[in-house]
């Protein structure tokens, strides 16, 4: 076990450093980053995906040229759209790492993984639609002002981030001080009592003392962290108890509660449309296939899905990985995994305040039309 | 095992999705420039013409009033190329000039606008030097540092001098994969470096270089 709880260890570690990589190289963009037509500096599989996508996406006007003459060409058209959600989704701003943040912090099910990134992936396509639809079909908008409606969006959308991040690193953070507590009354149970509020060891024989009685007699399962409402310990012996899913339980997943918990998430990450749905509609408009556009579209959706769903796969058995070592070990490991869920937390924030203040890439259209 | 091979999974996506913090292009510019020379012979400024991908010219056309339907007449678009000159400004117009390894200024656009050639949209403009140099070396470098823009040399003769002493001779750096015949000519401007004191990532820019000897 403490194998692999090093290596667990070591793949925090990893993401942390990561993320912090992602963080310097965002900021030494303007001059740092080397063009992208090359493929030296995007080395191996990173480049090869940045290379097709590009690839993908210009040969989508091809294609919509082409369904005009002929209709078949439509299914080369939404297998190539289907391709570039795929491809695209791997490249960043389009949450797939808000997700997996969010979902490893709450140790949601797998099912409800896939269904929020198919939810998100779903409403980032038809925000994309609506705008069109709207502005350019409607309203016959310049794309300035589309560009402009889809900036207001993205600010909305990056505020939430911001703002869900921030809920849960609060409760997070305050469930890894708990462990903290908790840890701390395990290893000098004789010694020592924490305190009711901070995180300070008090002495025994303090006028404390009670408190010791209390949790002691309410949190002897190995495993069984505080609740945020109080504490308490549930019989089916789970590692986590924050009021979110005990496990792939139907009833409560599809309970009114149960999605509703990701929606927030969802529909955060999913305001924010893709430039490039957005291009690939307006050409298609221009052609009179406003409606292969739109199909286009929804299929994109569909292969950014697979690409968040299967990230987000990922992200989440890593998690499941820390949470039976943590189960295993009471203590040490119940704090790590609560130290990975804080850090999971802030990682949302950080995403969210780096996007809000455009630090990091999203795409941006706006230098030609204003 | 297993868990481990997972773990590896995990941390290769997270790697991927949060390192590189990149989108791809969703502009593609194909563009020639002209180097302007004074009587002197001196640098004053580069002429730009930017050809903009099919895709993105139905969408910066999106809106614009036309009286015939697929033609846009120069007037129409002029106050389109004004945001586009305006807008650029932010971006030091995607060009970079030195002489002899100094970095030059430019001063805001003049003669901009914007042709339509169905399916394209190109935009004219010229950029004035701050000051007119001379320089043995002249450098000049269209690419954005951010990506979304994708600029490339036009296929035919990309670069050219306008009024340039008759010694002076134009060569361009492609970024892209270089050809038999381009590779050669890189190979010889890297035996002969013009510039010492420009970075590693520079060599991914599209140069444009001039040597007056």
């Amino acid at each position: 076990m403490t194998r692999s709880r090093a290596v667990f260890l070591t793949a925090l570690a990893a993401i942390v450093i990561a993320s912090a990589g992602g963080v310097a190289s965002a900021w030494s963009a303007p001059f740092g980053e080397p063009h992208p037509a090359t493929n030296l500096s995007a080395s191996g599989l990173s480049g090869w995906i940045f290379a097709e996508q590009a690839a993908f996406y210009r040969s989508l006007s091809g294609f919509i040229r082409a369904s005009k003459e002929d209709g078949a060409a439509m299914w080369g058209l939404f297998g190539i759209s289907f391709l570039y959600g795929v491809f695209h989704a791997v490249g960043p701003g389009h949450g797939k790492a808000v997700i997996s943040s969010y979902l490893v912090a709450n140790e949601e099910t797998w099912r409800r993984g896939v269904v929020m990134s198919f939810a998100s992936a779903g409403i980032q396509s038809l925000v994309a639609i609506v705008v069109v639809a709207i502005a350019a079909v409607l309203l016959g908008a310049t794309a300035k002002t589309i560009g402009l409606t889809v900036h207001l969006v993205e600010i909305v959308s990056y505020g939430l981030v911001i703002l869900i991040g921030l809920r849960l690193f609060y409760v997070k953070g305050r469930g890894f001080l708990l462990a903290c507590r908790e840890l701390a009354w395990i290893s000098a149970p004789a010694l020592a009592v924490t305190s009711g509020r901070g995180s300070k060891i008090l002495p025994l024989l303090t006028p404390r003392l009670g408190a010791m009685t209390v949790r002691g007699g309410q949190c002897l399962v190995n495993g069984c962290a505080g609740h945020e409402h109080g504490f308490h310990c549930h019989d089916d012996h789970h590692e986590s108890a924050w009021g979110h899913a005990h496990g792939p339980d139907p009833a409560e997943l599809a309970g009114a509660g149960g999605w509703r918990r990701g929606l927030s998430a969802v529909v955060a990450v999913g305001l924010r449309p893709c430039s490039g749905a957005i291009i690939v509609l307006i050409f298609a408009l221009t052609q009179d296939l406003f409606w292969t556009g739109v199909g286009a579209t929804l299929i994109m959706g569909l292969g950014t899905a697979v690409t968040v769903a299967a990230i987000a796969t990922l992200a989440m058995s890593a998690r499941q990985i820390a949470s039976r070592v943590a189960e295993a070990r009471a203590g040490f490991g119940m704090l790590t995994l609560r130290a990975i869920e804080v850090g999971a937390a802030a990682l949302i924030v950080t995403f969210g305040t780096l996007l809000l203040a455009g630090y990091m890439a999203s795409e941006q259209l706006w230098m030609f039309t204003g | 095992m297993i868990k481990r091979t997972c773990c590896c999974c995990a941390i290769l996506l997270l790697l991927l999705s949060v390192n590189r913090a990149e989108a791809h292009p969703h502009v593609w510019v194909t563009f020639h420039s002209e180097v302007l020379y004074a009587a002197d012979g001196s640098v004053t400024g580069v002429r730009h013409a930017w050809t903009f991908d099919d895709m993105f010219s139905a969408y910066a056309l999106q809106g614009i009033s036309h009286a015939k339907k697929g033609q846009y007449t120069r007037e129409e678009l002029a106050p389109l190329a004004q945001t586009n000159v305006d807008s650029l400004k932010e971006y030091d117009y995607f060009t970079y000039a030195r002489a002899d390894g100094k970095k030059l200024k430019f001063t805001e656009p003049v003669d901009y606008w914007l042709e339509y050639k169905n399916p394209s949209l190109i935009l004219h403009f010229t950029l004035p030097l701050k000051a007119p140099a001379a320089a043995k070396a002249m450098q000049i470098e269209v690419y954005d540092p951010s990506i979304f823009v994708d600029f490339a040399f036009a296929k035919d003769k990309p670069v050219s001098l306008s009024g340039a002493p008759p010694q002076c001779l134009a060569t361009y750096d492609l970024p892209h994969q270089p050809t038999a015949a381009e590779q050669a000519r890189l190979s010889q401007l890297d035996a002969t470096p013009l510039d010492p004191s420009s970075t590693y990532g520079e060599i991914f820019a599209n140069k444009i270089l001039v040597k007056c000897p």
